[in-house]
């Protein structure tokens, strides 16, 4: 059988009721959430199509896309540096650090979730150099404050339940035993939101890097994403180099699927598009290798296609009941990448040490059907399994164990001689008749494998090669005439026939946000001010009438405030299909003022609601960095229990006037 | 008339030979002629899914030239074996300007048995009788792997006397996977455990099944629980008349 280690590692994890309980809560939550999500793009199979194409066209094109990539960000004024390996990434990273004036020891990186650095396993790194790296996604913070790796590339405290959480807090950040969620996070908020305003470095992943214009786009719910890329004066963004797409039109094709694969979200609340960096801010990317072109040259390149939705781990039985953390290499390390993409690349990328993975797996398929860009998953586990790699080539059949792999073999030597084949099903039959005389199964010993948990046939005693004889089965009668059979008609959803800003209201409010039609908006957002009792605000210029808000007792400011509760910013258009507004940045901080508070005022003209994402594009080609905001900012880290206001507003107000 | 070439795979072979005549017996009421190649053996799945290639290669490369040898559409009651035909067979091949058409003329011949009752035939009443319950497990490689679904389906409506229940979870593994049986048991007694259970919650005695893999997994498992549900191949059902 597998490698000991590994099949320990599985045993501990189904034997282990808690995380058994996490893992079914994940899996049933985030199927469900995905096949509603996808209710909404009924064209989501031509979708699916176009993406698998455009990742293809990006992987066989891969060094134009970079070049012009470089190129782009060179012009916006963003560092670009390329890392071949982990070693390269982690000196650059701490070249940057000490570019920071100020002692290594002191140097504080508020970091944002990011696959790639778990990979070159930076963290670890930047402490023995004395660089503090402080993890702000909820469950990266959880994972962190427990010295673990992610065991989700989406959710990475999926294994955890609320009272480990409880538990955690209160030893580590020293607040009362308690498993409310609410307060479990705002306690995150409070302790975090400190860091990103001390902190010298902001580090973040990539979800795609936009070759015909330089932008990077990130997602984020909880609005982690957008501190660590805008709060601390430098920004470093850690990006694999296979996370390129062409245009904006083809990124937008992506966000329409990612975020509905990863978390059943029709868009994720924060969804960042930068392009230059902010006023005084420095910004660099790190394109990292580590493999990647290898793998590119290798039989498993399609893996390259993945865009890191975690969809195929939420689909997959083996997922379901190891967790991320039984996925282990011939070392015992935990592997980077859990899950069925995870048995392919982790090997692929990081060599030999993971290749046993991808005996885990019955080749069920569903990963495949979950995979929002077609990656023939089932594939390349098999050719994982042939050996075939980016690194020299492993051998064929790696992770069997010897009897299993000398018995498929000594059966393909039988096989290809039909009358040896013939005469060992005779003797196997005879075998197993005297094994087993009185029933037609037998009960295997346990370390068969077979016999743990259920009985084998015992072979027929005449098989059907024996009984073939013609006239036995050919009854030749009257051909029955075919019936016309249809496949069941797809149909798509009845247009709904609702106007854009009804269909706006409806999914801002279905997220918990708020839609306010204003007849006048100064007046009306004077009027939501006064009831809460609010006076001063960070306002962004020209969105309101400022002289009529001299009128009052509220005062405003155009700079960003950290004890303010409420920013109040301009919308450049809204999306109907997604709720979402898009905040573009400017002179005097809407970005800031659309983040740090706990309130957001956005003030749209209802002829800037757009139908959906594609037709904004265009209003982000040119702006330095940009945010459609999609909802409150939310988690669901703990227990897959949505929460909402972590790190940006918990509370969302649209304002839409006509014009 | 219509002769098509039975290919029985090794399990049915070996294990199940019941099934293998009832595929004769629905195909000849229908007016179809059977052949059986007698040199057949295995499609050599288990070598390819283990990731032993060469001996998979030296398997379906017999397997080819056994069926080169006989003419008419391949007719196989296994979704997964269809399924090696299909898709492994050009990916076992890849890049051999010899074989692989050799292989793509086999996997153009090949159906599954629903398959060619429903696509080819256009048939979906196979006159089938039927008393009680009927729930059916759609085997991964049927739904996933060659996107056989609609049809078992569309037949087990049609047999009278039947009311077949939605199996919950129905699309979820058996936990059978070939070797991952044998190599990861810890794994697949779990989605076993699972599989037997949603069976359970439809009260049906009967769970129909059309792949053999899954069949010996999910009756190999109800047998040593001490269960009483039998697991049929949707042959067997529809060749009740």
């Amino acid at each position: 059988m597998s490698s000991v280690s590994f099949r320990k590692r599985i045993q501990e994890s189904i034997n282990d009721p808690s995380l058994q309980t996490a893992l079914d809560n994940n899996t049933e939550r985030r199927l469900k959430g995905r096949a509603a999500a996808f209710e909404s793009i009924p064209d989501w199979p031509e979708r699916r199509r176009r993406a698998h194409a455009v990742r293809a066209d990006v992987i066989g094109h891969l060094d134009d896309y970079l070049e012009k990539f470089t190129a782009r960000n060179a012009e916006n004024g963003i560092i670009v540096h390329r890392a071949k390996d982990a070693a390269e990434a982690i000196h650059i990273v701490l070249d940057i650090c000490a570019g920071v004036r100020k002692p290594a020891p002191e140097v504080l990186i508020a970091k944002s979730k990011s696959m790639v650095s778990e990979e070159i396993e930076l963290n670890h790194a930047l402490e023995k150099q004395g660089v503090r790296v402080v993890e702000t996604d909820l469950g990266e913070y959880i994972v962190q404050l427990r010295h673990e790796r992610p065991s989700h590339i989406i959710t990475p405290a999926a294994h955890l339940r609320k009272e480990q959480v409880a538990e955690l807090f209160h030893e580590k950040l020293g607040i009362p035993y308690t498993t409310d969620i609410p307060t479990l996070t705002a306690t995150a908020r409070k302790v975090l939101r400190e860091v990103f305003l001390t902190a010298d470095i902001g580090l973040s992943g990539v979800n795609f890097g936009v070759a015909e214009t330089g932008s990077i786009c990130i997602v984020t719910n909880e609005g982690n994403g957008r501190m660590v890329t805008s709060l601390p004066p430098v920004h470093i963004a850690l990006m694999g180099m296979e996370r390129i797409v062409p245009g904006l039109d083809d990124l937008a094709l992506m966000l329409s699927l990612l975020p509905r694969s990863a978390t059943g979200q029709k868009l994720t609340v924060y969804t960042q598009l930068l392009r230059k960096p902010l006023a005084g801010q420095q910004r660099h990317i790190i394109l990292l290798d580590n493999g990647r072109m290898r793998l590119r040259n290798s039989p498993l390149k399609e893996s390259l296609y993945c865009i890191r939705c975690g969809a195929c781990l939420n689909a997959c039985p083996v997922f379901r009941e190891l967790g991320g953390h039984a996925y282990i290499g011939s070392d015992l390390s935990i592997a980077p990448y859990p899950g069925p993409i995870g048995s392919v690349i982790s090997p692929g990328l990081l060599g030999e040490n993971y290749v046993d993975l991808a005996q885990a797996s019955s080749l069920c398929g569903a990963c495949k059907d979950a995979c929002p860009v077609d990656i023939d998953l089932p594939k390349l586990l098999t050719r994982v399994r042939a050996g075939y790699s980016s690194q020299p080539a492993f051998g064929d059949g790696k992770g069997l164990s010897s009897p299993t792999r000398l018995g498929l073999q000594l059966y393909a030597r039988i096989a290809t001689h039909p009358k040896l084949y013939a005469a060992s099903q005779k003797f196997a039959a005879l075998t197993s008749s005297l094994l087993s005389p009185f029933s037609p199964w037998m009960r295997l010993p346990a370390f068969t494998g077979w016999g743990q948990s259920k009985d084998f046939p015992r072979f027929a005693g005449r098989t059907f090669r024996e009984g073939w004889n013609k006239e036995d089965f050919s009854v030749h009668e009257a051909q029955v005439p075919p019936q016309n059979v249809k496949d069941l008609p797809v149909t798509p959803p009845p247009p709904s026939g609702m106007s854009n800003i009804e269909q706006f209201t409806n999914e801002l409010t279905m997220l918990g946000g708020h839609v306010h039609p204003a007849k006048n908006v100064t007046r009306d957002v004077i009027e939501f001010l006064k009831a809460r009792g609010i006076h001063r605000i960070h306002l962004e210029p020209n969105t309101l009438d400022e002289h009529a808000l001299q009128e009052t007792d509220i005062e405003f400011t155009h700079q960003p405030d950290d004890k303010l509760l409420v920013g109040v910013t301009n919308a450049a258009c809204g999306l109907a299909d997604t709720g979402s507004v898009l905040i573009v940045d400017g002179a005097e901080f809407p970005l800031q003022a659309s983040l740090l508070p706990e309130i957001h005022i956005a003030v749209l003209k209802s002829t800037d609601i757009l139908p959906s994402l594609p037709a904004a594009m265009h209003r982000v080609k040119e702006v330095d960095a940009a945010v459609f905001i999609t909802g409150p900012s939310r988690t669901a880290d703990i227990e897959m229990t949505l929460t909402i206001g972590v790190h940006g507003p918990k509370e969302i107000h649209v304002f839409v006037v006509d014009g | 008339m219509t002769t098509v070439q039975l290919f029985i795979t090794c399990l049915t072979d070996s294990f199940f030979p019941q099934t293998g005549g009832a595929v004769v017996d629905i195909l000849g009421r229908l007016g179809i002629h059977v052949d059986f190649a007698r040199g057949q053996t295995c499609c050599g799945q288990p070598q390819f899914n283990a990731g032993l290639r060469k001996d998979a290669r030296a398997i379906a490369e017999h397997t080819i030239k056994v069926f080169e040898q006989t003419r008419g559409d391949i007719v196989t009651p296994s979704g997964s074996c269809a399924h090696m035909f299909r898709h492994n067979y050009p990916e076992l091949f890849e890049g051999d300007t010899v074989w692989l058409p050799r292989a793509q003329t086999l996997a153009a011949r090949t159906y599954e048995f629903t398959e060619y009752l429903v696509d080819k035939l256009g048939i979906t009443d196979v006159d089938a009788k039927w008393n009680g319950l009927l729930t059916y497990h759609p085997s991964c490689h049927t739904l996933r792997g060659i996107h056989v679904d609609h049809q078992p389906r569309a037949l087990l409506a049609k047999v009278k006397g039947a009311t077949v229940v939605d199996l919950p979870h129905g699309e979820e593994c058996c936990g059978f996977g070939g070797v991952m049986s044998v190599e990861h048991p810890e794994l697949s007694a779990e989605w076993l455990k699972r599989k037997i259970s949603n069976l359970e919650m439809t009260q049906s005695p009967t769970l129909v099944v059309t792949d053999a893999g899954c069949l010996m997994h999910i009756a190999g498992g109800l047998h040593r629980q001490g269960k009483k549900q039998k697991v049929l191949h949707i042959a067997e059902v529809l060749n009740r008349i």
